[in-house]
């Protein structure tokens, strides 16, 4: 589903992301570990248009999207979900899904992925009329994953959904994207450290000072010691 | 005494709600670009002269006809000017400075444009509405109620259009958050050059309906950028509902102070009191600096 061939990203002059290739299979959920600072945000952004600077070549469905901004990418259903969550602090809860199937293809659905996020998500439906600025850090998490989903995506890069969360959030994080993917979504997660999460991984990758150091199964994955005392931290 | 007064505090609200209505303007294009329009002023101008042109055509006599045809020329020249002049900027390093620094010439290019092309001396522009309505000894012209209600009707339009279009909300969300909004796939370059469009018809229409009062001439408008920065700072930059409550205010203390010491005295007061609120709340009425 997407494809990506010697990837290179920068911030200015600074060379963050160094010749990254990685296939994601449709339907798959596809873990990156990593420390911080070592460019995963900056990888998701890249594949979703958000990086002005990036060379290499990225393919979605076989075709190019090398260099598309986020406009046309979020329309052609591939969508990121920030870490620091990015909503629009002065509008409702609604107001925030609603915008978050500005794009064409996403209007046309609005209305069934609306009640969709309201079944994953039965407290936003309570909420309709709350502004986001009001919202604790956990259901705003909740809002921006939710608003993600009313674009109607068929891929998700999701950054560090559990960043900040209390261990029984991160239950409930896992458990949505485990039920996203069940309905066909296929995810990209960049996580640290979270068991919950890693479970969930049909292929799992490390991001280390801008390079992929590790690629492979949770099970390989567990027998790789470096990785197993870092990063799975078992 | 009493009747003064009231005629006082009549034109004062007159005058606040399209003090109000280009404010606003002026404040929508700084929530959402953060950058300011030093030819915000010229823009008024030139709806004050397009009045006058469409007026001075033999064959047309209503100001109908002027809304219908000044509103989609401010909105096209509004975009056009955005797409030309300030868009090519954003691309770099603080181009915010660079915008205030085009826009500034842009103001002294128009301005000097109207004083070859109009001449120096003011225009004049009949009255929306002929007739006056009395009780008593009190009279408001009819002139004067259907500039406030075309203010307040400017006004309740774009906040419609922001609370109920899709592009009105997708404004509202660059203002808010651009890098949310580039997340959820919106066209921050068309919010741009859409917001610097629909301000420049906002303070051109307010240059229509003030020009019946006050004439055209070819610096007018700096004295309409100045009100208008006023406001939005005194209000809170960037915060709509703070601009509404600063225009009227404003508008008032214009009246009052015009009334009771001379009109040079207005600008003077301007400035104490938005010093002076500046000085005990840094943020303006409603707080959004910065």
């Amino acid at each position: 589903m997407i494809e990506i061939k010697n990837l290179n990203a920068y911030y200015d002059d600074f060379h963050v992301l160094k010749d990254i290739s990685m296939t994601i299979e449709q339907g798959q959920v596809v873990v990156m570990l990593g420390p911080n600072g070592h460019g995963k945000s900056t990888f998701l952004k890249s594949i979703c248009g958000l990086v002005r600077k990036t060379s290499g070549l990225i393919k979605y469905n076989g075709q190019s999207i090398t260099g598309m901004g986020a406009e046309k990418l979020v329309n052609m259903g591939i969508t990121y979900i920030a870490e620091n969550r990015e909503l629009f602090p002065e509008m409702t809860v609604l107001e925030n899904l609603k915008l978050g199937a500005y794009s064409k293809n996403a209007r046309a659905h609005s209305r069934q992925n609306l009640e969709r996020v309201f079944s994953l998500f039965p407290r936003l439906r309570e909420r309709t009329s709350q502004l986001a600025s009001t919202m604790s850090g956990g259901e705003a998490r909740m809002l921006a994953i939710a608003r993600g989903l009313m674009s109607n995506a068929k891929f998700l890069a999701i950054d560090e959904p559990s960043l900040g969360l209390q261990p029984n959030l991160r239950d409930e994080v896992a458990r949505i994207i485990k039920e996203i993917n069940r309905q066909g979504i296929t995810v990209l997660v960049v996580e640290q450290n979270i068991p919950q999460i890693t479970e969930l991984a049909h292929k799992l990758y490390v991001l280390e000072e801008g390079r992929i150091t590790f690629e492979g199964s949770k099970e390989q994955a567990l027998g790789n010691d470096h990785l197993k005392e870092i990063f799975l931290g078992m | 005494m009493i009747v003064e007064i009231i005629d006082v505090i009549i034109s004062g609200m007159i005058n606040g709600s399209v003090y109000a209505l280009m404010a606003v303007g002026l404040t929508l294009i700084y929530g959402v670009s953060k950058a300011f329009n030093f030819a915000y002023g010229s823009f008024y101008s030139m709806g004050g002269y397009l009045a006058w042109l469409i007026l001075s055509a033999a064959f047309i006599n209503s100001y109908l006809v002027v809304f219908i045809l000044a509103v989609p020329m401010l909105l096209i020249l509004g975009f056009l000017i955005e797409k030309m002049l300030v868009a090519p900027l954003r691309k770099r390093d603080d181009w915010e400075i660079k915008v205030m620094m085009i826009t500034l010439g842009l103001a002294l290019f128009l301005d000097n444009s109207y004083q070859v092309v109009f001449g120096a001396r003011m225009k004049s522009l009949p009255s929306i509405l002929e007739g006056s309505y009395s009780v008593g000894e009190f009279i408001i012209s009819y002139q004067d109620i259907v500039i406030f209600i075309l203010s307040i009707g400017g006004i309740l339009i774009l906040r419609w259009f922001l609370n109920s279009t899709r592009t009105g909300m997708s404004v509202r969300a660059v203002a808010q958050n651009p890098a949310g909004a580039q997340i959820v796939g919106i066209p921050k370059e068309f919010v741009f050059s859409a917001t610097f469009a629909i301000s420049t018809v906002m303070v051109g229409v307010g240059g229509i309906l003030l020009a019946q009062k006050y004439f055209v001439t070819p610096t007018g408008g700096w004295d309409i950028l100045v009100k208008s920065w006023v406001i939005t700072a005194f209000g809170g930059m960037g915060s709509i509902r703070g601009s509404l409550y600063a225009a009227f205010i404003l508008g008032m203390l214009e009246a009052f102070v015009g009334w009771y010491y001379g009109m040079n005295w207005v600008l003077i007061a301007l400035f104490a009191v938005l010093l002076a609120t500046l000085a005990i709340r840094p943020q303006g009425l409603m707080g959004k600096w910065g």
